[in-house]
Order: C-alpha cells, then structure tokens, then sequence
C-alpha cells in the first residue's frame, strides 16, 4: 500500500502540471477525479493483464510452480517461527555473555564445541538462521555461531533418523552424513577464524538485549515481529527461487551427470543448492537418485542443509549480502571436499 | 513497512496457515500430515500476536482513512522512534501474496505436470506378500502393486483383478500412466509412481480415477523384466483424496 501512496502522488504531480485542462492551473485535482482516474487505470490495466496473461496463468508449469513456492513457504514457516522465537527469548531472557561463559574461552576449542550443540535444535535449517544471529548479538564469537548454524540442520536426530529411514540397512550413510557434517561446521568455523572480516557481517544493529525501563515482554514481541516479517520475506524470495528450479530443471538432465563420478558429486552438489529441499526430506530424495554414486548422494546431503537458495536468501537478510555471498561459496567448497573424503572413506 | 502493518501482515499470514491447517485439508496439499499441528501452532502464534500488534499499535485500514498524508506521519513515527524500529523490513511484503494465496486462491495440489518431470520413486524391497482376499478385485496401492509385479516370486498378480486409485497423465501411443505423487515433507521433494494403463482412451488428465484391471502380461511377472503396467477393464472417475500425497488402496465398495 505504500505502492498505492506513491501513485497517488504521481497523479497529482501529473495532473498538476497541466494548465489547459479544465480542472484549473493551479488547483490540485479533485479527490474523486484522482480516485476515479486511478481505478480506470487500475481496471484497464488489470484487464489487459487477465486477457494477455491468461494462458500463461493458467499453465501447468505456473500452477506447479504456485504449489512449489506455497509449499516450501508453508513448510519452513513453523521452523521459521520457532528459530524467532527462541531468538527473541534469548535476546529479551538471556543475561548478555551467558553463552560464552558456557562455551570454551579459546575460539579455537569453541568452534568444534558449538558444531556438537548442533545435536539440539530439532527441526530444519530455516529454525538455525535466526538463531544464530542472536548468538551473535549475545557475544558468542561469530565463528562458533557459524558452526552452530551449519552443523544443527544436519545432525539433529530428527534430520539423522530420516537419514537412516531413507536408506534402510545402510548405518553407514547415517555415519557418514553425521561425520561429514560435523567435520565442514568445524572447519567453517575455523575458517572465519583465520580469513573471517567483522565488516562483512552487517547485522541488524536494533537488537541490543534487555534495557532499563523497557517491558522484556514488549521487547520480546517487537523482537519477534521483527525478525519473523524479516526473516519471512527472505524466504518467500527463496521459495520462490527454489520453486522456480524445481519446476523448469527436468529431472532428465540427471541422467547426463549421472555416469561421471566427479561430475556427478559436483552436479548433485549443484542440485542440492538450486533445489532447496527441507534437510528433515533431502535423505528421501538422496535415495531416489539411484543413479549416482554413494559420495554424490552424500553430497547431496551434506551441502543441503548448509547452502540452498532459500538459506542464501536468510542469510543475506540476517547478516548481510556480503556475509552470505562469500560464507555460502566457501561453505559449498568445504563442503564439497569433506563429503568426497568422507565418501571415500566410509561408503 | 509500518508497525500497524506489521501486524496486519502476521494477522493474514496467522489465518491463511490456520484456514489451510485447522479449518480445512488444504495444508496436505502442500505439506506432510505430520507438519499439521505445527502448523496449527504456527497460525495461533502468529494471530496471537498480530491481534496484540493491533491493541498496541493499531489497525492499519483504520490509521489510512484518516491520515492522507502518509508520508507526514511516517517522519512523525519515524523521529519519535529511532531509525528503523517503527519501520519495519520491506522485503516483508513479499510474505503478502503466499498469505492471500492460502486465504483466497489455494493453489491445487500438483498433478501430472509434475510427475512427467520429476524422478520416480523406489519401491521398497517387500519381505513378504499377504495373500490377496479371495473374491472379487483386490485392492491395492500403486506401491504394492509394482511391488508384486516385480518382486513376487509366487506370481500372485497372475490371473487376479485388481483395484487402485491415482490420477491421469497422459502418454503416447494410446496408452495413460495413472500415477501417484508422494511427499516425503512437502510439494518440492515429490516423487512418482506410475502404472501404465493400456486398453482404454485416456481420461482428461489429472482426473482422479479407480481402474480394475489385469496385469498387462509383458516381461516375467515376479521379476524385474515384468511391466509395470495394466489391461484396463473399468473406470470410474472420483474425487481427489483429501490427502493427495498418500499412496492406498482404495476402498472397495
């Protein structure tokens, strides 16, 4: 409606600035003349837009696209909602530098410490995004909070279950999901350690904790509403990235990837990233894709629940573009590597 | 995004997830039951909220009609409150239209656009058969069915009849596909299963339909070389299942 706003002043501007017309040089358009005009235009173009634009609305393709997007939203809103949620109690409850007493005071010790709380947070990576930004603002070192947040989508014992659901009397894969996880959160986390810059994270500088005077319960609700409208528009956008991937890549094209083992880990790697699938449902997809070789599976599933576009997107509103663009890439890579040895190793 | 806004927006999005989740089974289009009652939870959440955003800050529709001049009042809010406390993030209008979309025009579940395109799934290896019921057609899932055309060493789809359910894609050559879609956790990680029906024209498609029929004899039956496919004798068209996502038999009448 702030769109609306704008138009209404244009229209005013325009008709303004036309002295020959009967509604006088110098008097502002009536009210009524305004409102008449912008629904005309409104009716024109809406019905200009119905009759060009039919087919294409009504294309299977669009409607699959419409449920892929409304889906993906759905699904992730009530990990969404709960990751605010405890970002918000930790931002209005949580004494500031509680977690570091908690954690080791080396970074070093920390990183591979908060990479193992990951076992915690049930549910899927939207919960872990918002949760980490207040670790953040609560004086957890970033690089800890980092290994917190790739780790805790993909070691959950709801995400390892499913793990070993979807490949039955396969405890291996389970193992190695659970080792190559851990091992690319910790080497994240070490990684901005050693190459990490402050200025990249651009974080919302509003969230300040608890202050004098103000009601916890207050600065509770605003922090919520806040972070979820925030958050949730993220993810609409990467819904709407994911769905788009999901509806136009004709599954097809696996086939073509298939045969080659190092092309195969990098393309799967690439699907994990463009398709966006829960890390609670991505094992049950790993299973389908039978034709390619156990560590392209495993990558799959180790660079899910880590970089996706839906993940890039709530990064990028949570700690800024820069942040996202570079951690996800160099996540992608770490991940990439830890999955091929780990694959190596044990399947 | 202005706070009464705000509050307005997790209002609708709070009662689009509560109208897909709590009043109707629109949500299982989308999502697995089991995300149900989280969902459930996620709408009162979210209304509860909005409808405390509202006591506090106001409706939005009712602050409009009065002040015109949006943006007076905006620098009013805006210097009393700091800088972006009561203007909350713009990227949060795109949560708008997946809101009126649950609320007004849910869009169907996915159908046999999807299923051409997207990766079959793997039926499971069965330890063992149950015997099928002695009389008439016997009903099965698509899942059970390819299992017993493929895995069944005692051929127990030989000479039987039998009942399932799905919707229509149509093939080539005559033949359709009825075809079941399943989801693992919601509408982006689906996967197919498809029979291949031979004998009668194709209905529209993505008509939900119940065929009988006989396995179509091609292949070793009990092996893998066996087709996955069915010499349609009846038809009946039905209405879609309310959980589309879910593959069963259908019930016998």
């Amino acid at each position: 409606m702030n769109e609306a706003d704008g138009l209404v002043k244009d229209l005013r501007v325009d008709t303004s600035r036309q002295p020959g017309t009967g509604t006088g040089p110098d008097r502002p358009a009536p009210t009524s003349i305004l409102a008449a005009g912008a629904a005309s235009a409104l009716i024109i173009g809406g019905l200009a837009w119905v009759a060009g634009a039919a087919d294409w609305l009504s294309h299977p393709g669009f409607r699959a696209w419409q449920t892929v997007c409304v889906a993906i939203t759905v699904q992730a809103l009530p990990f969404l909602i709960l990751g605010t949620l405890i970002s918000g109690a930790v931002n209005a409850f949580v004494p500031a530098h509680a977690f570091s007493k908690a954690l080791p005071r080396n970074p070093v010790l920390a990183v591979p410490v908060a990479s193992a709380a990951g076992i915690v947070l049930p549910g899927c990576e939207c919960a872990s995004v918002p949760v980490a930004g207040s670790l953040i603002r609560r004086g957890v070192t970033p690089a800890a909070a980092f290994a917190f947040l790739l780790s805790a989508p993909a070691v959950n014992p709801i995400v390892l279950t499913a793990t070993a659901v979807a490949f039955p009397g396969k405890p291996e894969v389970v193992a190695a999901r659970l080792i190559a996880s851990l091992a690319v959160s910790a080497a994240m986390g070490w990684l901005w350690l050693r190459l990490g810059r402050s200025e990249w994270l651009r974080m919302p500088a509003r969230h300040t904790g608890h202050q004098q005077g103000h009601s916890r319960w207050e600065e509770f609700r605003l922090g919520f509403q806040h972070d979820f409208l925030h958050a949730g528009g993220f993810l609409v956008l990467g819904a709407m990235a994911a769905a788009t991937f999901n509806v136009t890549v004709p599954r097809s094209v696996l086939d073509t990837f298939s045969g080659s083992p190092w092309m195969s880990v990098l393309f799967l790697a690439g699907l994990a990233v463009v398709l966006a699938v829960c890390s609670e449902a991505d094992a049950f997809v790993a299973a389908s894709l039978t034709g390619f070789s156990p560590t392209a599976r495993l990558t799959f599933m180790v660079v899910g629940p880590m970089v996706d576009v839906k993940l890039i997107a709530l990064q990028a509103g949570t700690f800024g573009r820069a942040f996202a663009v570079r951690f996800s890439a160099a996540t992608t890579v770490v991940a990439i590597v830890c999955s091929a040895l780990v694959g190596w190793w044990l399947l | 995004m202005r706070r009464p806004f705000q509050a307005l927006l997790l209002l609708l999005t709070g009662a689009g997830v509560l109208r897909v989740s709590l009043f109707s089974d629109i949500g299982l289009r989308y999502v697995k039951e089991g995300l149900q009652p989280f969902l459930v939870a996620s709408g009162l959440a979210l209304c509860a909220l909005g409808l405390i955003g509202v006591r506090r800050d106001g409706l939005a529709l009712f602050e409009r009609g009065q002040g015109h001049d949006g943006a007076h009042s905006d620098a009013v809010i805006q210097s009393s409150h700091g800088h972006d406390h009561s203007h909350g993030p713009r990227i949060a209008w795109l949560l708008l239209p997946p809101a009126l979309a649950l609320l007004l025009f849910a869009p169907p579940a996915l159908g046999s656009y999807t299923a051409t395109r997207n990766n079959p799934k793997i039926v499971e290896d069965y330890d063992r058969f149950e015997p099928l019921p002695a009389h008439g057609p016997a009903p099965l899932s698509l899942t059970e069915f390819i299992a017993r055309a493929q895995q069944d060493d005692e051929q127990s789809l030989k000479g039987r009849t039998v009942l399932m359910q799905g919707f229509v894609t149509p093939g080539k050559d005559g033949t359709w596909d009825l075809t079941r879609l399943l989801v693992s956790c919601c509408a982006a990680d689906s996967q197919s299963l498809t029979v291949k029906m031979h004998a009668v024209k194709a209905p529209p498609a993505d008509t939900w339909v119940k065929v009988t029929g006989t396995w179509h004899p091609r292949g070793a039956l009990g092996t893998t070389s066996a087709a996955l496919a069915l010499d349609v004798a009846t038809v009946q068209r039905i209405a879609e299942p309310p959980i589309p996502y879910i593959d069963r038999a259908p019930p016998v009448d």
